[in-house]
Parts: C-alpha cells; sequence; structure tokens
C-alpha cells in the first residue's frame, strides 16, 4: 500500500519533469539546440517572480514579469546560437549551452542567494481528492494538465500549420529554409522567446515541491533530459509519458528499502537504458 | 633615451616598494597574531561570524591587549572551496598565527586537520559541522554540532514531549554516517528507547512525500529531519499537505533562522529546533553581551555570530592566562592546561584541554514556532557523557 500511495505521490513531479522535458524539447525541434541551459533560464525567471511577489506585488503581475525575464534571457540565448553558431554541429550547440548553464547557476546563485529559501506562492496548495491515503492537492492537477497542453500544442502546431511546416524547415535546414524566403532569425526569435517563457512557468509551478535554492531547479535539467530521451528527441506525447513515468518511479523507489537511497540517480540510470536501448542496433567502429 | 630613465624608475620604484613591504612584514611581529577562514563570498556566507569575533578582539585590544599586546585578527575568505580551505590555512601558517579562533567555514576540519596538526595550530571553531572537528586534538568548536544536537532533540521529544513514536528522517553527507548512528545509538543507550522509522538514505533531490507518507503509515508522532533551510521549507509544506498537524517536527539549528519562520509560519505545524547556544532570538540576560558585540560590529545577530563571539571570547581569555611570550606553543600549553570556562550562552562550560578530541558543548536548548517566530521553550538539554 506504501508502494502504491509513493507511486501517486511520485505524479506531481513527474508532472513537473514532463513539463521541463517538453520545453525542452520545443526548443530541440524546433530550433535544433539540445539545451542545457532551459531549466537554469526557468528557475531566473521563477526566482524574478519570487522577489517581486516578496516585495509586494501581486501574483497576476509577478508572475507575467517573471515569464517575460524567462523568454528575454532565452531570446538572448537564442540570439547567440543564431549569430555565432547556426551552422555549428548539435554537439559544439549543446555544448555552448553546457558553460552558459554553469555560468548562469553561478550568477542564479550570486542573485537569489543560497543560504535562505524564497517564499514561492503555491496558490493551488489546496487539496483537490485524496487517492490511496495520499491527499492530491491541486498543484498535481494543474501540472498535468499544463503538461498535457505543452505536449499536445506542439505537436498540433507544428502537424497542421503553417507557421508548424515553417517552423520545421528552418529547424531542419535553417540555410535552405532562409534562401527561399522564410525569415529564420525572426521565427526561431520567437520560439525562444516562447520557450523561456514556458520553462519559467514550468519551474514557477514545482520550485514549492523541490528544495527551493536555485542549484536544485537549475538541475531538474537531469530528469527532464532523461523524459526527452524516453521519447527520442521527437515525440512529444511519449516525452509526457516519460517525465510522469519517471517521477511515479522515483517515488516507488523512495518507499523501498532496497532501492530508496538510489533515488537521486535513477534519471542518469533511465538515460544510459534508453542510450543503450536506442543504440542496440549500432556498431562500435561504424562511422556516423 | 627618455624610455630608459622611465624604466630605470619603475625597477627603482619597485624595489623601493617592495623593500618596505618585507619591512613591514617583519617589524609587525609585535602583535599576536590569530587567524580564522570564513566564507566571505560563495554559496554560504558566515560573514557574521568573523566580524563579531573581531568586535571581540578590537575590545580586548582597547582594554589594554594581551600583556601590551594588540591581537591582529586576520580572517581568510575561502569561498566554501575546499582548496581555498587549503591553500589559506597555508598563508595563515606563513604568516605566523599563534592560534586560529572563530573559523566559519564548513570545509575546515576535514581538510586542515592533518595541516593543523603538523603545524601545531589550534583552532577554537565556531561553527564546526563535520565529524572531524569534534575528532581532532587540535580542534573545539564552541557549538555543540549537528551530531550531538541530534541526541539531545530526540531527548526533548522522548522525555519533555513526551513522544512515543519517534522517526528519524536524515540526509546524510558523506563522511557522517558513523556520527549520526553514534548520536543515535546515545540517545536509545540513555533512554532505553528505540526509533519507529530510522531513515538515513533521504535524497535531496525530487518530490519529499513519500518519506512523509511512510512516517504518517508508521504513525510516527515525532519526526526528526535534519537538513537546512532550503530542503526544511518544501518537507514542512508537503506535511501540511498530507495533514500532519499533530505531529512534531523536529529540526537541527540550520533551519534555525528568521527565514525559515517566516516561510513556514502559516502552514499550522508543531515545529521545534534546537538552537546550540542561548537562542538567538532570545532578548536574555545570557545574550546582552553577545548582542551588544554584535550590534556594534554591525553583523546579523545569528546563532552563527554567537559561535564567533564566544569563540573570541574563550581565545582572550585563554590568552589572558599566558604568562612571557605569546607564541604556538604557548598558546597550545595554555589550551591544554585551562580551566573550563561557563557562559550563560551555553549549558556546559567550555574547555579545550588534553584528549585527543574535542566536544565542549554537550547542551543545547529548543525553540518552537510560535505566529511565524521562533520563541525559546525550557532549560538546556545535556547529554549525559557517559562514553
Amino acid at each position: 500500500m506504501l508502494q502504491l500511495s509513493a507511486a501517486i505521490a511520485g505524479l506531481v513531479t513527474g508532472g513537473a519533469y514532463a513539463l521541463m522535458g517538453l520545453s525542452t524539447l520545443l526548443t530541440y525541434r524546433l530550433v535544433a539546440v539540445v539545451n542545457f541551459a532551459q531549466a537554469a533560464v526557468g528557475a531566473f525567471g521563477a526566482f524574478v517572480m519570487v522577489i517581486l511577489y516578496e516585495g509586494g506585488l501581486p501574483l497576476v503581475l509577478a508572475i507575467p514579469l517573471g515569464m517575460a525575464v524567462g523568454a528575454l534571457l532565452h531570446c538572448g540565448l537564442g540570439a547567440i546560437m543564431v549569430r555565432w553558431f547556426s551552422e555549428a554541429g548539435e554537439g559544439v550547440k549543446a555544448a555552448v549551452t553546457i558553460a552558459i548553464y554553469t555560468g548562469l547557476v553561478v550568477v542564479g546563485l550570486r542573485l537569489f542567494g543560497a543560504q535562505h529559501p524564497h517564499r514561492f506562492p503555491s496558490p493551488f496548495d489546496a487539496a483537490a481528492f485524496t487517492l490511496g491515503g495520499v491527499v492530491i492537492t491541486w498543484t498535481t492537477i494543474v501540472t498535468i494538465i499544463l503538461a498535457v497542453l505543452f505536449a499536445a500544442a506542439p505537436a498540433v502546431l507544428l502537424r497542421n500549420t503553417r507557421v508548424g511546416l515553417l517552423l520545421r524547415a528552418q529547424a531542419e535546414r535553417p540555410t535552405t529554409a532562409e534562401l527561399i524566403g522564410v525569415r529564420v532569425p525572426r521565427l526561431s526569435m520567437i520560439v525562444w522567446a516562447i520557450a523561456g517563457a514556458a520553462s519559467a512557468l514550468a519551474i514557477m509551478i514545482i520550485a514549492p515541491q523541490l528544495a527551493s535554492d536555485f542549484g536544485s531547479q537549475a538541475a531538474l535539467i537531469t530528469p527532464a533530459l532523461a523524459a526527452v530521451l524516453i521519447g527520442g528527441f521527437r515525440s512529444f506525447p511519449l516525452t509526457l509519458v516519460g517525465g510522469l513515468a519517471l517521477g511515479v518511479l522515483q517515488g516507488l523507489a523512495s518507499s523501498i528499502d532496497a532501492l530508496k537511497q538510489y533515488r537521486g540517480v535513477l534519471p542518469f540510470v533511465v538515460i544510459l537504458v534508453v542510450l543503450v536501448w536506442t543504440r542496440r542496433g549500432d556498431r562500435w567502429d561504424e562511422p556516423s | 633615451m627618455k624610455r630608459a630613465f622611465v624604466k630605470i624608475g619603475g625597477v627603482v620604484g619597485a624595489a623601493v616598494i617592495t623593500s618596505s613591504l618585507i619591512a613591514g612584514c617583519s617589524t609587525s611581529s609585535d602583535t599576536i597574531k590569530i587567524g580564522a577562514i570564513a566564507g566571505l563570498t560563495g554559496n554560504f556566507i558566515t560573514e557574521e561570524v568573523v566580524k563579531t569575533a573581531q568586535r571581540v578582539f578590537d575590545d580586548a585590544n582597547e582594554q589594554g591587549g594581551i600583556n601590551g599586546k594588540k591581537i591582529e585578527f586576520i580572517v581568510k575568505d575561502d569561498a566554501g572551496d575546499p582548496k581555498r580551505t587549503a591553500q589559506v590555512a597555508r598563508e595563515l601558517a606563513d604568516a605566523k598565527v599563534v592560534a586560529m579562533t572563530a573559523s566559519g567555514s564548513f570545509t575546515d576540519c576535514d581538510v586542515n586537520d592533518a595541516y593543523y596538526r603538523q603545524q601545531k595550530i589550534s583552532s577554537i571553531m565556531a561553527v564546526g559541522a563535520s565529524p572531524k572537528c569534534y575528532q581532532s586534538p587540535n580542534i573545539a568548536p564552541v557549538n555543540v554540532g549537528p551530531f550531538t544536537l541530534i541526541t539531545a532533540e530526540l531527548m526533548f521529544a522522548s522525555e519533555t514531549l513526551k513522544n512515543e513514536r519517534i522517526c528519524n528522517f536524515t540526509v546524510m553527507l558523506p563522511g557522517s554516517e558513523e556520527a549520526v548512528n553514534n548520536a543515535l545509538g546515545q540517545w536509545s543507550k540513555i533512554t532505553g528507547k528505540q526509533l519507529v522509522v530510522n531513515d538515513t538514505a533521504v535524497q535531496q533531490s525530487g518530490d519529499l512525500t513519500p518519506y512523509l507518507l511512510r512516517a504518517k503509515q508508521e504513525r510516527c508522532d515525532a519526526i526528526l529531519f535534519n537538513p537546512g533551510e532550503q530542503m526544511v521549507v518544501p518537507f514542512l509544506k508537503a506535511a501540511q499537505t498530507q495533514g500532519m498537524s499533530d505531529v512534531d517536527f523536529l529540526l537541527l539549528a540550520p533551519a534555525y533562522t528568521e527565514s525559515v519562520a517566516k516561510a513556514i509560519g502559516d502552514l499550522g505545524l508543531k515545529v521545534y529546533a534546537g538552537s546550540e547556544f542561548e537562542p538567538f532570538t532570545a532578548e536574555s540576560d545570557a545574550n546582552r553581551p553577545w548582542k551588544d558585540a554584535v550590534t556594534r560590529a554591525k553583523a546579523s545577530p545569528t546563532a552563527f555570530s554567537q559561535g564567533g563571539y564566544l569563540a573570541a571570547r574563550f581565545m582572550v581569555d585563554v590568552l589572558k592566562t599566558i604568562k612571557g611570550d605569546v607564541t604556538r606553543e604557548s598558546v597550545n600549553e595554555a589550551l591544554k592546561n585551562m580551566a573550563p570556562i561557563s557562559d550563560p550562552m551555553v549549558g556546559t562550560p567550555f574547555v579545550f584541554g588534553q584528549g585527543d578530541r574535542h566536544a565542549p558543548n554537550q547542551a543545547s536548548k529548543m525553540v518552537e514556532l510560535k505566529d511565524s517566530a521562533w520563541s525559546p521553550i525550557g532549560d538546556f538539554i545535556t547529554v549525559p557523557t557517559s562514553s
């Protein structure tokens, strides 16, 4: 019974992983960058929100402002990518985002302090219902609904609209797209902004559940990337499932004595297993 | 031609500056040099510790110093980085410090214990956090520390609050297993009671709800949770969500801060924390001299600054007993043979002594969360030193 309760409790972190994973996947699918700094950018926006909120600004203003900061920061990162690395390989781009991630964490810890916790508002903290001995809050429900939206909207957008077509074109062949008249830089800036704002919103929702320092929030990128890997860096619905499953798995693991001390490394295990499984057909000395 | 003159002038100028610097160094040996390592930059700032200690030394100097010599307090910043911690200890040793006092670095004991032994430097630490701080012949922290505090808080739960089903959830820092298990065992030895749940593998990442579900299932009426501020807040929020308002939550000293009180004040939970010293939020006579020093030092009045104050005060008292030259040897000798010093801010007297390990502070007070603030309850809980 405890296992079931713990698994259900894991849904909220699972939703958080899914949200973060989906915004990372959005960035990857639309501008072809594996963005390790995605959660750090989101955390930046979320911390700006909490500081404004602690300063007395009402939530309805603080949240959009925080999202705007996330969007702006992500645009800055996007500008670097478009300006200097648009023709670089995925590996190079990912390396650049890792460098930026490290920088953002240092700056974030300095700006927002690692010592004292901030009071993240949790407007959806009221209990919704009890399931299997666990009190489920509205936060869980909102997180999961949002994750489903995050998963469905881009998939529909990419498949069924003209903008989606242009976006796909510019992600896969940026130069060709530009040559046939797609305004690549402008379009990709919009994508960067939206993904940044989305990550900020995601972090704002899940921040009260996790250790509330900047570093812990930025580190959400690891389970997020595990979720994206489950989706094969392609599928939005599978990323959603992957994120939720990872959360449930972690909840479950912390209720089993033999496994609980390995809870923290589960995302890495998942990454490893997925990589080994998807590469099972490859031969080692095959030129890639 | 002109250029050559400039060059020569530069070289001469540099030589003059260098020689005056060297001279400056050699002539300043008429002070008693005392060192400290603290985090002045980085993730965890303990600036108030050394600022308060500086004030205590300044006061001693204004009253004539030690045998007419002034105390020179040299503070080095390690930014919480072990490499820097090692480096600045060597800089302090090269600067010929006679002892370390009021260090507030969390890596100091682990990194520098062996070096202090080798250099025969004694340290009265303000904030000891790792087991090494309590297992060295050269280090004596003035604070209780996170291990003895576990025993004291469990005694508070079982003896004062009369809890029957006490549970422990610990985030284990590398290297502290033995110390934590000893502290838990010590409580069982003193009270003859056992923990209902003892989970020493709590993970820092992810949601903390599963641990609370376990506590709920085992019907724990008291929960000891050891991490600091950043994790305590989501833990207690999750506890509130799961409706655990009839459980006593016991936190360690790192969670006894005003920001935690503000963040969790409105949750309606029963929360207690160990204060190690006379609670810094108490307006008591015991705190008055420290409060005065910390105010004049323009430092923030935290439990850490109490540690800085006490460490510096004890060192001044010990220095005053030294007849003749104050050197590393004479300070070590004085510390070994010192008479215990009592202070109303601590529950047991401070003594360095001869032992090959020092944990002079064996008592803590408790504070209770009331109306988004910490209020002191009861007297010092002293852990009997049976072993």
